[in-house]
C-alpha cells in the first residue's frame, strides 16, 4: 500500500494544507478497507477526495434506484439526490445525515487527518429498520412507476440501525486514520530519503568542484615546475661545460705545465664537474619525461647484447666494492622493439643502485628471461576474452643482497627525489632521481616495474617490457 | 510559518536541535504524554532499529484561540549524529524557533558546543543568523551524576542572550517550561514581523496560558516563563515586553 512518491518539500508535506488523501493512501488500499466494511455490515460506502473525486466504491447496485431510473422523473429525482449527497459538508460535527426523495438515508462522514478534512465517506442508501417507510414523494414521482413494486424494492434496501452505523463510521475513521498516518510516515520517509541523498550529492558536487579547482592549480604548478627544471638544468649545463672544458685544458697542460698537486686539484675539479653534469642530465631527462617531450627511438633490441654491455660497464664499480656481479640471459629470447639506449639507461641505473646498496662480499645478479604479461592488470583477470590474451614480454630482474626495501615503501621509491631513508643518501650518494626516471622510461615502453623481496635478504627490481605494443593501451 | 487566511490557520515550525542522545526525542515524547488528546496527533518517529532518530520526529499540536484562529505547531527533532548533517540542514530549514537541547554532563560539554556550531553553520547555509532566530537552551539530564552545576550554568546563562532551562526530559521536568518559553519567544518574533496580534485580534498571553494548560501546566504564565535562568529573562516577561 505504498502511496505514490511525490516531489514535495518537507515543509509542504508537514506544514502546508495541500496534503491530499490520494497522497497518503492508495486507491486500492482504500477500496479494500471500505469493501470489507461493506461485506461486514452491508452498507454501501463510497470515499471521495476533498475535490470530489471518487476514490473507493463499495456498493452494489440498488434495485430501487434501477427501477427509478426507468422513468424520466425518477431519473431526474435520483440525479438530484446524487448532487445533494455529494455537495453536503460534514460540518464541524464531522458528520451529517441526509434523507433522499425515496426516504432512504445517507450519512456523510468527514475524513480528517492532522485536524484537517481531506475527504468524505458517504454511507448509504440504507433504511433503518422494518418500520421505515418509503417517503410519500416516492409514489408521486411518476404515475408510470408501480407503487407496489416501489414499496417492495424499498424494503430490499440495505438495513442498519443508526447506533451501529455510528460505530461502523467510527471504526472506519480509526482504521483510515492509522492508514493515513502510516502513509504519511512512509511518504515523509521516502521524501526525506531522497532529499537527504540529493543534499549529500549537492555537498559532494560542491567539494568536487573545489577539489577540481585545487587540482587544476596543482597541475599548472607541476607544469611550471617541470618547465623551470628544464630551463634551469639547461642553463646550468652551459657554464658547466666551460668549467669542464677549461679544467680539461689545464690538465692537458695547454696553459703551461702544472705541479703534481695542481694537476690533482684540477683533476678533482674536472671529475666533480663530470659528476655534476650527469646529475644535471638526470634532471633534464626527468623534466623531459615529465613534460612528455622525450621521444623514444625504438629499434629491434638484442637482449643478450644489452645485458652483457650493462654488466661489463658496471664490472669495475662492482669489483671496487667487492660485490660479485653476474648475469644470466635465457636462450632464444626474441628481439624486441624498444629504445636500446633508454633500456640500457634503465638497467645501468638499477644495477648501479644494486651495487651501491649491497655491502662488500654481497652479490648482484642481472637476469633476462621471457615472461607473460597480462593485458589487463595482474590483480584483475576479468575481461580477458575482450582485452586479449597474455602478451609475451621480456622480464629483466636485478637482484641484490643489500638492505632491501620495506613493503610499504615499494610504491614510493619511484617518486622523484624520494629516498627510503634520507640518511643513507649521504652515505650512498645520489639525487633520488634515478628510479623515477627508470619508472618513466619503462612506462614509455608500455611496461611495468616492481620490487620483490630477495631471499634471504635484499631486493629484486623487476622490469617487464612487452615484446610487441599492446593493441589496447 | 505558514498563514492560511481562508481557513484562519497559522502553522509554526519549531525544531529541537542538539547533539546526539541529548534527549530531543524524549522532550517530544514528554510533551506528547502530557498534551490533551484533542490538542495533539500521533507522535511520528522516523527512527532506526536502535531507537536513534534517522530523519526526524514530528509532533503536531493544534490550539484554537477565542478569535477563531487555529495555531498549528509542528514540533520537529533533528538526528543528532554527526553523519546526518544534510538531514539536519533539511529539517532546520524554515524553522520559526529552535530549542537547543544540551546534555548537562560535564563530559558532553564539547559535544554541546560542536552541535551548537553546527546549528549556526546550518542556519548560515539558509542565509540566517542566530540573532534572527528565536532560540532557547535546555540543559537536560539534570538527574545524572557528573553534571555541570546549577551555579555554573546560571553564571554562564546570565551572560548569554538565550533563556536557559534545566530539565529531566524523561520525567517531564522542565519540558513544558522550555516549550512555553520557546513558543513565547517565537510568537514575539513572528508578531514583530507579521503583526499577528493586531491582524487576528490575538491575545498572546491568553494563548500561551491556554497552551500550558493543555500541556498539563495550570500555573500562571509569568511563573512558567520565570522558570528560565539567564540574562535574557526580562525581555521575555510579558510585563516587560
Amino acid at each position: 500500500m505504498m502511496p505514490p512518491l511525490s516531489q514535495k518539500t518537507l515543509d509542504e508535506l508537514t506544514l502546508g494544507n495541500d496534503i491530499s488523501l490520494e497522497d497518503l493512501v492508495s486507491r486500492d488500499g482504500l477500496g479494500e478497507v471500505v469493501k470489507s466494511a461493506n461485506e461486514l455490515f452491508g452498507v454501501p460506502i463510497r470515499v471521495f477526495s476533498e475535490e470530489g473525486k471518487l476514490l473507493a466504491d463499495a456498493a452494489e447496485s440498488i434495485e430501487l434506484y434501477a427501477y427509478l431510473n426507468t422513468s424520466k422523473n425518477g431519473r431526474a429525482a435520483l440525479s438530484e439526490v446524487v448532487a445533494a449527497v455529494k455537495s453536503l459538508s460534514p460540518g464541524p460535527e464531522g458528520e451529517v445525515s441526509y434523507t433522499c426523495v425515496s426516504g432512504a438515508r445517507y450519512r456523510i462522514v468527514g475524513i480528517v487527518y492532522d485536524s484537517r478534512q481531506i475527504g468524505r465517506m458517504i454511507m448509504g442508501p440504507f433504511s433503518v429498520n422494518t418500520s421505515d417507510e418509503p417517503a410519500k414523494r416516492l409514489f408521486e414521482l411518476d404515475p408510470q412507476l408501480d407503487s407496489a413494486t416501489l414499496s417492495a424494492l424499498f424494503q430490499k434496501l440495505p438495513r442498519i440501525d443508526e447506533p451501529t452505523l455510528t460505530r461502523v463510521a467510527r471504526h472506519l475513521a480509526r482504521v483510515l486514520d492509522l492508514l493515513l498516518f502510516s502513509g504519511h510516515r512512509a511518504l515523509l520517509t521516502s521524501n526525506m530519503h531522497l532529499a537527504s541523498v540529493r543534499e549529500s550529492f549537492r555537498e559532494l558536487e560542491d567539494k568536487n568542484q573545489k577539489l577540481q579547482v585545487a587540482y587544476d592549480r596543482l597541475k599548472e604548478l607541476d607544469r611550471l615546475k617541470s618547465n623551470f627544471l628544464a630551463t634551469v638544468s639547461h642553463e646550468l649545463r652551459t657554464p658547466l661545460t666551460s668549467i669542464i672544458g677549461y679544467s680539461e685544458m689545464l690538465v692537458e697542460g695547454l696553459a703551461g705545465e702544472l705541479t703534481v698537486e695542481q694537476r690533482e686539484f684540477v683533476q678533482t675539479i674536472r671529475d666533480k664537474g663530470d659528476q655534476l653534469l650527469s646529475l644535471i642530465k638526470g634532471l633534464l631527462d626527468l623534466s623531459k619525461l615529465e613534460s612528455g617531450t622525450m621521444s623514444l627511438r625504438k629499434n629491434n633490441v638484442d637482449v643478450a647484447a644489452l645485458v652483457k654491455d650493462v654488466v661489463s660497464t658496471m664490472a669495475p664499480t662492482a669489483r671496487k666494492k667487492e660485490v660479485e656481479l653476474s648475469f644470466d640471459v635465457e636462450r632464444g629470447l626474441p628481439q624486441f622493439w624498444a629504445d636500446a639506449e633508454r633500456l640500457r639507461q634503465v638497467l645501468l641505473n638499477l644495477t648501479e643502485n644494486a651495487i651501491k646498496f649491497t655491502p662488500a662480499s654481497g652479490a648482484v645478479r642481472v637476469v633476462a628471461r621471457i615472461a607473460g604479461m597480462d593485458a589487463a592488470s595482474a590483480q584483475d583477470a576479468g575481461g580477458m576474452v575482450l582485452l586479449g590474451a597474455r602478451r609475451t614480454a621480456i622480464e629483466f630482474r636485478v637482484a641484490d643482497t643489500g638492505i632491501g626495501i620495506p613493503e610499504q615503501e615499494r610504491g614510493r621509491v619511484f617518486d622523484a627525489f624520494y629516498q627510503v631513508d634520507s640518511s643513507s643518501t649521504r652515505e650512498a650518494g645520489g639525487t633520488g632521481l634515478g628510479l623515477s626516471i627508470v619508472k618513466r622510461l619503462v612506462d614509455g615502453h608500455d611496461g611495468s616495474v616492481r620490487i620483490e623481496a630477495n631471499e634471504p635478504r635484499g631486493a629484486v627490481f623487476v622490469v617487464t617490457i612487452p615484446v610487441k605494443r599492446a593493441t589496447i593501451s | 510559518m505558514q498563514l492560511d487566511f481562508v481557513n484562519r490557520e497559522l502553522t509554526v515550525k519549531l525544531v529541537y536541535y542538539g547533539p546526539a542522545l541529548s534527549g530531543k526525542t524524549s522532550n517530544l515524547q514528554a510533551l506528547h504524554r502530557t498534551a490533551e488528546p484533542a490538542a495533539t496527533g500521533r507522535l511520528m518517529t522516523l527512527e532506526t532499529r536502535d531507537d536513534r532518530t534517522l530523519f526526524f520526529d514530528l509532533l503536531p499540536l493544534t490550539f484554537r484561540n477565542q478569535g477563531g484562529l487555529a495555531v498549528r505547531l509542528k514540533v520537529f527533532t533533528v538526528p543528532g549524529q554527526v553523519i546526518h548533517a544534510s538531514t539536519r540542514r533539511l529539517v532546520v530549514q524554515g524553522a520559526d524557533g529552535i530549542a537547543f537541547i544540551a546534555d548537562s554532563r560535564s563530559a558532553e560539554t564539547q559535544h554541546n558546543a560542536e552541535a551548537f556550531m553546527d546549528l549556526k553553520e546550518n542556519l548560515k547555509q539558509h542565509g540566517l543568523t542566530l540573532k534572527q532566530m528565536p532560540v532557547i537552551i535546555q540543559f537536560n539530564k539534570r538527574d545524572l551524576p557528573d553534571v555541570r552545576s546549577d551555579a555554573e550554568i546560571a553564571e554562564l546563562a546570565a551572560q548569554g542572550r538565550e533563556p536557559v532551562y534545566l530539565a529531566v526530559a524523561t520525567r517531564g521536568q522542565g519540558v513544558v517550561e522550555s516549550f512555553v518559553g520557546l513558543l513565547h519567544l517565537t510568537w514575539s518574533a513572528l508578531d514583530a514581523e507579521h503583526d499577528l496580534n493586531k491582524k487576528f485580534d490575538f491575545d498572546p498571553e491568553a494563548f500561551l496560558t491556554n497552551v500550558a494548560q493543555k500541556l498539563g501546566d495550570a500555573r500562571p504564565l509569568p511563573e512558567i516563563l520565570g522558570a528560565s535562568v539567564g540574562g535574557a529573562l526580562d525581555v521575555l516577561r510579558p510585563e516587560a515586553g
